[in-house]
């Protein structure tokens, strides 16, 4: 599938509510080592229940520069969180509903930009 | 499901490299093993899952398979994206670091993402007088 058919989609718990749209997916480089880089695999999915997607990932790193930027970003990506591959029951044309009893996990970064 | 209040779990510590689609990949340039521009990353391309099918539980996770250029800005500025067909591939198995570009570990001339930019070196800037002279 094409991942750009998969940001912005809307995500519901397994009774149907709603728990926001899939701002980014994440990917850790631990798959089948190939001949330069392991192959990427999916982690899991950054959640964002009050915005459509991403913009330059604040609420996912430490950074609080520029100040005014920084806080309306993380404001208005409050909420975000990480959703693993494992939590993920259905990835449908235009909703991804997840399984009874995900967890949510922090989506932050660390300085390096790993988590 | 888990309480939305409170402060979340901190996610499994993991031994591999973390990459996020929008923040570390989507729109970066992409460099050949020579350091010449070859495209962006419009889009990326996963080995699954089925769509609407249900994810049996120990499914094992879908993998990068691919970088994905093409004719993009109409859809951008309109929304949808082109045709599957129309996207042109760069396999994962050819990209050798991931940094503020991405740089392939192979030579860009051969590879379908810069087709455009050979064929007006070849048909048009060639044929223009002092067209052919490197400028270097």
């Amino acid at each position: 599938m094409i991942l750009g058919d998969l940001l912005g989609t809307a995500v519901h718990d397994p009774d149907g509510g709603w728990l926001g749209r899939v701002a980014d997916a994440r990917f850790v480089l631990d798959g089948t080592p190939r001949q330069l880089l392991a192959e990427p695999r999916l982690l899991g999915l950054v959640v964002s229940p009050h915005s459509v997607a991403s913009f330059l990932g604040y609420e996912r790193t430490g950074l609080t520069q520029p100040w005014p930027l920084a806080n309306l970003l993380r404001w208005r990506h409050r909420g975000s969180f990480l959703v693993m591959w494992e939590d993920i029951a259905m990835i449908g044309a235009g909703s991804v509903r997840l399984r009874p009893g995900f967890i949510r996990y922090n989506p932050q970064l660390d300085d390096r930009g790993q988590e | 499901m888990t309480p939305s209040k409170g402060p979340l779990a901190p996610a499994p510590h993991l031994a591999g490299r973390t990459l996020d689609a929008q923040l570390h990949l989507m729109d970066r340039q992409v460099l050949d093993h020579d350091g010449v521009p070859v495209t962006t990353v419009d889009d990326l391309e996963l080995s699954g899952p089925a769509v609407d099918e249900e994810i049996p539980p120990g499914t094992p996770a879908p993998v990068l398979t691919a970088l994905l250029t093409g004719p993009v800005l109409g859809t951008r500025i309109f929304g949808g994206r082109p045709p599957s067909a129309r996207l042109i591939r760069i396999p994962w198995k050819d990209v050798a670091a991931v940094d503020v570009v991405l740089t392939l570990g192979v030579s860009g001339e051969n590879l379908d993402a810069g087709w455009v930019e050979r064929w007006i070196r070849d048909k048009i800037i060639a044929r223009i007088p002092g067209g052919r002279r490197d400028p270097r």
